[in-house]
């Protein structure tokens, strides 16, 4: 389908139009190319021979919106909000995606798009997540970024947002695709982060720019997630969850599939176990990741790095070091999941050569685990181990 | 409780006890993340309904966990009320002696200015201090509260200095969801 114009900046303006057009998606933007030549001559196309090309209902549409369109000024209003138009025959359109059975028509682009030439792998997974699965999406999208791997995602809370600002911060590109307009930032508390990736890797959208986010819009956008991405990690996931709706278009688009394995107890984990049960691949590590995905991209694998060496052994390492035999004991009983004060405190107390424990001993420990970030406060008087 | 605008000064009598209970979320499960079925907005509207000036005013927050059935007839120690009277009496006791002749009964009321007197600290415990408040972004509020806290802690402890376990104890008990409370995912 790659098929370039000469002077490609003359007809994006038009093509900005032909995606403007409700009702006229990818399938009919294609069948007026095929057969008007460019999005121009498109739009000059007398009315009859548009009538052919779309039928009745969308050509009415198509002439109502085209009644009062200045193809210039409209596109330059697009310009100076900084929104980038991407049409997919235009020679920048990522070529991941025009792999995919179902590219969208046109991107919407704040910041830049995804390099062809890097490795890029999409980290999803649920938006409520478990401090495990918190510190995983974290140390994956760290180790990424230092490997020179773009990160997609989609900028929701939980994994996503979580491993994309952990790419940020190590420098890295990572690409945000969203399910409404480009300019709106949803959800509105990563804010913080949608700024920075307008000025490092960036956001896309195949939605109009202001369009409001809805709950219909949102698996689309997934299948442009793992389409801009070689492999996709899924991270923790339950069971009929939205993350597996990505995985689904990311196995039909030919991806790799890698899943982070948990414990049966853990609902988290239902989707991630049962993808390994079907054969998806098992992350046993971060560098184990990294070594899969060099072994699987192809012509674009991850480079060799040391920066996160250090993080996989810190993931090892004896957390117990140092620790008295009340810290020691108490860091066993404390868990990914939260676990209470009282909790803890009875566990503890049954253990050997604990009797003399004091509730106020347990507060103090784990208010230590924590001012070292080593444990976190969930709520209130719930404590959960930090990876 | 003084409030002064422009039309006047007005003087209400608020001095009182708050004692209040929440569920932790809609369905009451959070944060067992196996159980509990509300979305991450959701526990954040639902622990929103307190704002944060009145958290803020809240010295100890505890969550009770759900109790195993089986426990209720056990055979764990517990304390008995009584016991616990008797501890509460002795804190004010030692409060009475401290306060004689200032004006002050308790310690809820000791003001800024005397902080330096009352609810002095070592070194290491300044340190912890310094430390949690650089984490949670305590407010000036909360800061002296803290120490008001860990004032009483010590008094139940029979203690004449603030030690390192009464101001942890004191710490554990602020450190409400801060996680929901920022909502940054």
């Amino acid at each position: 389908m790659k098929r370039m114009w000469k002077h490609f900046e003359d007809q994006a303006p038009y093509a900005y139009f032909m995606d403007s057009v409700r009702g006229v998606g990818r399938k009919s933007a294609l069948a007026l190319l095929e057969r008007f030549g460019t999005p121009e001559n498109a739009w000059r196309a007398p009315e009859g021979e548009l009538l052919q090309a779309l039928g009745e209902k969308r050509a009415e549409t198509w002439n109502r919106q085209k009644k009062g369109w200045d193809v210039q000024a409209e596109y330059e209003k697009l310009q100076r909000k900084g929104i980038r138009f991407l049409c997919c025959l235009d020679p920048a359109y990522p070529e991941r995606l025009q792999e995919i059975p179902d590219p969208p028509f046109a991107l919407y682009v704040r910041g830049s798009v995804p390099e062809d030439r890097l490795p890029s792998v999409a980290v999803i997974g649920a938006r409520r997540c478990s401090a495990y699965g918190r510190g995983l999406a974290e140390k994956m999208g760290r180790a990424l970024a230092a490997a020179g791997v773009q990160v997609v995602s989609g900028l929701a809370l939980g994994v996503d947002g979580i491993s994309q600002r952990a790419a940020a911060e190590q420098d890295g590109l990572t690409f945000g695709v969203l399910g409404c307009g480009v300019d709106i930032c949803y959800p509105p508390s990563h804010q913080t982060l949608y700024d920075r990736l307008c000025r490092r890797g960036g956001l896309l959208s195949e939605y109009l720019p202001g369009t409001q986010p809805r709950p219909e819009l949102f698996p689309p956008r997934n299948r442009i997630i793992s389409g801009l991405a070689d492999a996709v990690v899924v991270v923790e996931a339950r069971r009929r969850s939205g993350t597996l709706i990505t995985v689904d278009m990311a196995l039909e688009q030919g991806r790799e599939i890698y899943c982070v394995p948990g414990r049966v107890t853990d609902r988290l984990s239902e989707g991630c176990n049962g993808l390994i049960g079907q054969g998806a691949g098992i992350v046993l590590s971060v560098d184990d990741l990294l070594e899969k995905l060099r072994a699987g991209c192809g012509g674009r694998p991850p480079e060799k790095t040391d920066a996160h060496a250090g993080m996989n052994a810190a993931m090892k390492t004896d957390a117990h070091a140092g620790m008295s035999v009340r810290e020691r004991t108490l860091w066993e009983l404390l868990d990914y999941s939260p676990v209470s004060v009282q909790q803890l405190y009875i566990q503890a107390a049954a253990g050997p050569g604990m009797g003399q424990l004091t509730l106020q001993e347990v507060m103090e420990t784990l208010l230590e685990f924590t001012l070292q970030g080593k444990a976190e406060n969930v709520s209130g008087s719930y404590y959960v181990k930090k990876l | 409780m003084v409030i002064s605008r422009n039309y006047g000064s007005y003087c209400y009598p608020a001095d009182f006890m708050l004692v209040a209970a929440m569920n932790p979320c809609p369905c009451g499960y959070y944060p067992d993340l196996n159980r509990c079925v509300c979305t991450e907005a959701e526990v954040r509207r639902y622990q929103g309904h307190i704002s944060g000036p009145v958290l803020d005013r809240i010295d100890l927050c505890v969550e009770a966990p759900p109790l195993d059935i089986r426990s209720l007839g056990g055979r764990e120690e517990h304390r008995s009320s009584r016991e616990m009277r008797g501890r509460v009496e002795t804190a004010r006791r030692a409060q009475e002696k401290r306060f004689a002749g200032t004006g002050y009964r308790f310690n809820s009321e000791i003001r800024v200015r005397d902080m330096q007197k009352y609810c002095a600290l070592g070194p290491e415990e300044e340190r912890m201090l310094e430390q949690f408040t650089q984490r949670q972004e305590t407010s000036a509020r909360s800061y002296h509260r803290l120490l008001r806290t860990a004032r009483t802690i010590a008094d139940l402890e029979e203690s004449e200095e603030i030690r390192r376990t009464h101001l942890a104890e004191a710490l554990c008990y602020r450190v409400m969801d801060t996680k929901y409370r920022k909502g940054n995912g």
